[in-house]
């Protein structure tokens, strides 16, 4: 719900990084970030989250997360993953990710898949309870290896047998848009992989933004806003804030800061490092910029 | 970290770095690269619609290739950035990076994805951490699924490969641990099983790697159609570890790239990638 300012006026969302975030209670249940691969990642976001040590019961890695599932996952924050993909395209695969699973952890993995977990979603968007699954995916491991997301359903219709994924309906989304203006009209400059979608799902929706625009602006391109207001809980405005990943049209990802985390978070101590430097350390985004910046890495292992 | 590991980095933000080449004279010539992609052009066919997933650099080449050669008509998708005919202006490493929204048309990805999954794609391209002699591949784990030895990023698209009418299988590492007698986890279905003989009649199609051209006999055993150039059968079936089909009669080599095709190659591949990801 859209609640107006005390005025009587309508009421501005923006907020501080460190206001938005702590919004959010202690434990949630479930939370998927925006953006693909290393694209598009609310990442100031993700690391605040980090920051103030919120929880989440499920993280929903998909379609494909890189960083952000990787962050919170070595941080201990989330209790199960459903994985559609994580990892970092042609760069490698997520070094923490594998060293959880490798040498087993507490952390819940469900093996799942990106289509399924997008049909779920628009399930969630539009109240229906689950969403039956095209044909095709019955000769694959997944069914038999992640029992409880995939089940068995009859069509109704025909008769015929095949499989189901319930309603995904995230109780937070951290999504970012270049622009947006003061009451959460998000813009996308670029691809908005499955964030529209996302948006229109989920229950609380985060919004990191590059900019403000006026609604003046928006109100002369209805046709650009990728993400409307009313499903918007706060807009922070961070310039950079999905560093190391790209903002489309804004910055490419950085190829370096990415390599070099990969090397780095392939031992506990290295990532312990990385966190300490990047995370938890900087006070705010200035302050983490400049440490990008430095390019000095010599106190992480 | 060790400091020499630091210092292969270039200061700044380059996101083709990890790309860079310290040889610019692997540059010049015809790499794998240029062959893999030049095969998987010749393997397309005017007026198909094709996906392409996540490390996109061969099939994106590839059937760009075929548009500005033999297939006008066709249509490619860049999967993540939703691009639709990406003109490579350029050629891009990442499935989703914004210079793929040079293109005719922008789609949300849900889309595209679930487009296909409803069976409006003819081609899907896919891969994986393992393929099997029945063309099985694997994204997931390798070993026991709940203590693996090497944990993967999961199985993405891939699963949904059937629902296109075919799919091409693409490396760039054609080795034993890639090439193995039976995948560890089905991330995408391959050949008919003996028990799903008669319901499921196929599987992927083509397999294209950094050593070879692979097809599928009719019961679906992966068979080696050609050799590239410099490769012989003998490097294949070693750095492969399960029997492969052979072709009758000698193996013939792979179709090098025509001067016209690396023309075409040249004008979209402005970093050199096809180079410098499968050199030689």
């Amino acid at each position: 719900m859209t609640t107006g300012g005390a005025d009587g006026a309508r009421g501005s969302k923006v907020l501080g990084i460190e206001e938005a975030i702590g919004l959010l209670p202690a434990h949630s249940e479930s939370l998927w970030v925006g953006g693909m691969h290393m694209h598009n990642v609310p990442m100031a976001l993700v690391r605040e989250c980090i920051r103030q040590e919120k929880r989440f019961g499920t993280f929903y890695a998909g379609p494909s997360s890189s960083l952000a599932a990787e962050l919170l996952m070595g941080a201990r924050l989330v209790e199960r993953v459903v994985v559609g993909y994580i990892g970092f395209e042609q760069l490698g695969l997520a070094p923490v990710f594998r060293r959880l699973v490798e040498k087993g952890t507490d952390i819940q993995i469900i093996e799942a898949d990106p289509g399924s977990m997008l049909l779920g979603l628009q399930a969630g968007m539009a109240g229906q309870p689950f969403a039956p699954l095209p044909p095709g995916l019955e000769r694959t491991s997944l069914p038999s290896t992640s029992p409880g997301f995939y089940q068995g359903v009859s069509d109704p219709f025909t008769g015929a047998l095949g499989l189901a994924v319930a309603a995904i309906k995230p109780s937070v989304a951290l999504v970012h848009c270049q622009q947006a203006d003061e009451y959460g009209n998000g813009i996308f400059k670029g691809s908005m992989f499955s964030d529209h979608l996302l948006a229109l799902a989920a229950d609380r929706v985060f919004m990191q933004v590059e900019g403000l625009i006026s609604n003046d602006q928006i109100l002369k391109y209805p046709l650009q806003t990728g993400v409307p207001a009313m499903r918007v809980s706060a807009v922070v405005p961070v310039l950079f804030g999905c560093h190391p990943c790209s903002s489309h049209r804004y910055y490419n990802y950085d190829d370096v800061h990415l390599r070099l985390y990969m090397a780095a978070a392939s031992s506990d101590a290295g990532f312990a490092d990385y966190v300490k430097k990047f995370v938890t350390g900087p006070e705010d985004q200035e302050e983490y910029m400049r440490r990008v910046q430095n390019q000095d890495w010599s106190s992480i292992q | 970290m060790s400091d020499d590991y630091k210092a292969k980095l270039r200061a700044g933000s380059d996101p083709l770095v990890f790309f860079k080449s310290d040889d610019e004279l692997e540059r010049s010539g015809i790499a794998r690269g240029h062959i893999m992609a030049a095969a998987v052009s010749h393997a397309l066919r005017d007026g198909e619609t094709l996906f392409i997933g996540a490390n996109p650099l061969i099939p994106l080449a590839g059937a760009r290739l075929a548009q500005l050669t033999h297939a006008p008509n066709l249509t490619m998708i860049a999967g993540a950035s939703g691009g639709v005919n990406p003109l490579l202006d350029p050629l891009a490493p990442s499935s989703g990076d914004y210079a793929n929204l040079v293109a005719e048309a922008v789609l949300p990805f849900h889309e595209v994805l679930m487009m296909f999954m409803g069976g409006h794609g003819d081609v899907f391209f896919a891969g994986g951490l393992q393929i099997d002699r029945r063309g099985n591949c694997n994204l997931a784990t390798v070993g026991k699924h709940d203590m693996p030895v090497l944990r993967g990023p999961g199985s993405a698209g891939i699963p949904w490969a059937s629902r296109a009418r075919r799919t091409i299988l693409y490396t760039t590492a054609h080795n034993k641990r890639v090439f193995v007698p039976s995948v560890d986890f089905v991330s995408l279905a391959g050949w008919p099983t003996e028990s799903e003989v008669g319901i499921v009649s196929r599987g992927p199609e083509l397999v294209i790697t950094p050593l070879a051209v692979l097809d599928f006999t009719a019961d679906g055993v992966m068979r080696l159609v050609s050799v590239h150039s410099g490769v012989s059968p003998q490097e294949v079936a070693d750095n492969t570890s399960f029997e492969l089909a052979m072709p009758t009669g000698e193996v013939p080599t792979t179709a090098q790239p025509t001067d016209l095709e690396m023309r075409h190659m040249r004008t979209f591949d402005l970093d050199g990638l096809l180079s410098i990801i499968v050199p030689v």
